[in-house]
């Protein structure tokens, strides 16, 4: 018996380890060559057969429960797309897009066809092969002149489309107004510098009470993305790609220049938040509690919260530029925004008709009215509609005057001040390695918040150096 | 003449019963059936996982271009990277904590719970109820506690003390941590407790009353000493589970300030999940394998010493 049950035991594991060893490699895809690092899509044409007439499934990025107008919207556009290709049959999924997730996704082939992402994923996605490359289904699209080129421009690299915007931001800073007025804090201008920032915030704090003057991100790589658009206003860069060798930069004296005005938001003014291991949703939520007079983040995503479940009026909440570093420089924020991408593994048949689902209601009446009926929604249960800053068209093409008339009907609309628009700088990220450079200064600002006399050019060394034998030494750029 | 006897005698030794054999088979088929399932499920969750991180903390691996064969590439970067090392020793403070905060709590807790005369019920299903309490709800409830102008702070400066930031202050952070968890799961640990406290024949104790032993002598000479294997067995499984703590020190700190929360579970997760880097992941994985297996073996022994 017990030879019989090691037997067993033994074709077992076996089994195991042979489909162990069989794993690991790339999953197989229906039609060569349709990865990211493939050029072979041929808008249109990607077979002799007529994709019209080919039985095609495809899963798309469906909204999750809660967004119940969105989801009818979704089914509305499925019911619609089916109506023009009855050949495709489409399959819902509600996944959202998250870094922890996305190489489990791929790993086990579970990443719908259609996925949503942001700007700060590009180059990541597109380093690790994850997104497809849509380069000549875009050219072949007849709108692609009409898109928004600082928006889409994020996902073309190196001459390569990998992704359509939809919407996107200039990282701003959000003032709440209210706790300005409380401590009788003049508003600053619009075209303001560091030290507006500073002596604001300062003004505004009120550590006694748990009011912080400005909450800038300290904990998880949010930390350092937020940090990064003082670096960009100082004028420095993260890393310089020459013939193909990336070097970190940000060790800069820009670099250090923000590093310590940061320090002194922290010891000078005794501006921001005793415990300041925020993150993303921390600092957006110590702003939608009135615990902060200042928060920098994609504005709509801050005022959306703060209106909709904080109770706090538009009139209360001041979008502003990023400041300039001093007076006359530019207003510079990180560009950022919402992007639908295509799963590389695919077949390039569903990689097409995935394209064309995605720019289905692209510039269409159907996409005016679905924003209408949103905002109706919106009103009809007493909530605000905020629009990005940004959306895929242009705001002075026909269709971004359209968009404009719809908005300019209703009351419920958070208007942005015009003269900001004006002033905003938009700067995409890094090119390689961002969220490891983002990591890396994380930890460099939790130093600078809990070491006064921290070194900031030795902390940036320390993390430059490691960013470049970590990642960039590893690098083959183009 | 004496040869051929031999033979039969050989023939009869090696030659294969098989009637025999199939009876038994055909006894203990049912068994083998319902072992199936069991096996079938830990092949599929426990052994093969285990096998594929071993074999994956040998590969590059790349889900969509392919993986490919870097030998001991990923054991040299995990070794060599100065967090693995911080990590680790984070992780041996954390679990040093946990003993000098947490370990004593819920035996303490069991104890004390016995000698109740009244309200043992309720201050029982009391203890045990945060441990019910959902994670999200947990480090909300603490996070506000740890606030600088939360209770514990209130407290603080009521006695004239400067307010301690427990969470962004790395000299706090861990231990910030430690005691939110002993608050959360001090309680389960205690029934475990007190299911052997309460199995100590009561004889004994009156016995000890009657020879003139006080409460602390009672808990001295009979509690404790029945209780030992118990708190060997809680301790070791302390040890290890304590070991692979990440959940908080993600939730609530990622790791930070400055790294003093980061565990050797949490640099695994961001190796795997933050830099994507499956196959350095699952070196990290192994070597925590290896030491967890040793620690494994040991409490086998002693449980095996035990009994």
């Amino acid at each position: 018996m017990r030879k019989f049950s090691a037997v067993l035991l033994c074709m077992l594991l076996l089994g195991t380890m042979l489909s162990a060893c069989s794993g690991g490699t790339a999953p197989k895809k229906e039609a060569e060559g349709s990865g990211a690092n493939n050029n072979s899509n041929t808008g249109n044409t990607s077979g002799s057969e007529d994709i019209t007439k080919k039985k095609i499934t495809i899963k798309i990025h469906y909204p999750t429960p809660d967004l119940k107008v969105m989801r009818a919207q979704e089914d509305d556009k499925i019911k619609r797309f089916q109506a023009e290709y009855p050949n495709v049959e489409i399959i819902k999924d509600d996944w959202q897009y998250k870094i922890e997730e996305i190489g489990v996704k791929m790993a086990s082939n579970e990443a719908p066809t259609i996925f949503n992402t942001f700007a700060t994923e590009a180059n990541f996605l597109v380093e690790k092969g994850w997104v497809a490359d849509i380069t000549d289904l875009y050219n072949n699209w007849k709108y692609k002149d009409q898109m928004n080129p600082v928006l889409q421009d994020q996902f073309v690299i190196n001459g390569k489309v990998y992704g359509l915007a939809y919407n996107g931001y200039v990282v701003s800073t959000v003032l709440n107004k209210k706790l300005l007025d409380a401590k009788s804090v003049a508003v600053p201008p619009v075209d303001w510098t560091w030290d507006d920032m500073l002596n604001t915030a300062k003004n505004a704090a009120n550590p006694a009470k748990g009011v912080a003057g400005i909450a800038p991100m300290g904990k998880g790589n949010e930390a350092g993305w937020n940090w990064t658009n003082f670096l960009f206003e100082a004028g420095g860069e993260i890393e310089k790609n020459e013939g193909g060798k990336v070097t970190a930069t940000f060790n800069s004296e820009a670099g250090i220049k923000a590093l310590d005005f940061y320090k002194k938001l922290k010891y000078e003014a005794n501006a921001i938040p005793k415990d300041w291991a925020l993150g993303w949703a921390d600092a957006v939520n110590t702003f939608q509690q009135g615990r902060t007079a200042m928060v920098m983040a994609g504005a709509a995503d801050v005022i959306e919260p703060a209106l909709n479940q904080g109770g706090m009026k538009p009139e209360d909440v001041l979008t502003y530029p990023m400041p300039a570093a001093e007076k006359g420089g530019k207003h510079t924020g990180i560009l950022g925004g919402n992007y639908y991408v295509i799963n590389p593994n695919a077949t390039k048949d569903e990689q097409e008709m995935a394209f064309r689902y995605i720019t289905f209601d692209y510039f269409s009446e159907k996409g005016l009215q679905a924003l209408e009926a949103n905002i109706q929604e919106r009103k009809t249960n007493g909530k605000y509609y905020v629009p990005q800053l940004m959306d895929y068209f242009k705001a002075d093409s026909d269709f971004g005057k359209k968009t404009q008339a719809i908005y300019d009907k209703y009351d419920n609309i958070y208007k942005y001040n015009p003269e900001i628009t004006a002033l905003l700088d938009g700067k995409p990220e890094a090119q390689f390695g961002t969220q490891d450079y983002y990591a890396e200064m994380s930890n460099v600002i939790q130093e600078t918040f809990s070491k006064k006399d921290m070194d900031s050019k030795a902390q940036l060394d320390t993390a430059a150096k490691n960013v470049q034998e970590k990642v960039f030494d590893k690098l083959k750029a183009q | 003449m004496e040869q051929p006897e031999v033979t039969a005698t050989y023939q009869k030794l090696t030659k294969p019963d098989y009637t025999a054999r199939s009876g038994r088979w055909r006894k203990h088929l049912w068994g083998y059936a319902f072992l199936v399932p069991a096996i079938v499920v830990f092949t599929l969750f426990l052994w093969m996982p285990i096998f594929k991180g071993i074999v994956n903390s040998f590969f590059h691996i790349d889900y969509v271009k392919g993986s490919s064969f870097v030998g001991l590439d990923n054991y040299k970067q995990v070794l060599n990277d100065p967090d693995t090392w911080k990590a680790v020793k984070n992780t041996l403070y954390y679990m040093f904590l946990c003993l000098i905060i947490g370990f004593w709590v819920p035996i303490a807790a069991s104890i004390a719970i016995s000698e109740l005369r009244k309200f043992q019920g309720f201050v029982r299903i009391s203890a045990y109820l945060p441990y019910v309490m959902p994670g999200v709800v947990l480090y909300g409830v603490w996070r506000w506690m740890y606030d600088p102008v939360g209770p514990l702070n209130a407290v603080l400066s009521k006695f004239g003390t400067e307010s301690i930031s427990f969470i962004s202050d790395s000299a706090w952070s861990m231990i910030s941590l430690v005691v939110m968890e002993t608050w959360q799961q001090f309680g389960s640990a205690m029934l475990i407790y007190l299911a052997a406290v309460l199995s100590i024949p009561r004889d004994w104790y009156e016995a000890a009353e009657i020879d003139g032993a006080g409460v602390w002598n009672r808990i001295r000479y009979i509690t404790l000493p029945s209780m030992k294997g118990l708190i060997i067995l809680m301790l070791i499984l302390q040890v290890i589970g304590t070991s692979q703590a990440y959940q908080s020190q993600m939730a609530l700190l990622d790791g930070g300030p400055n790294k003093a929360t980061l565990t050797y579970a949490l640099h695994i997760v961001k190796y795997a999940f933050t830099s994507q880097d499956y196959g350095a992941a699952s070196a990290l994985g192994v070597l925590m394998f290896i030491v967890l297996g040793i620690l494994g073996i040991i409490q086998f022994k002693l449980n095996k010493e035990e009994y």
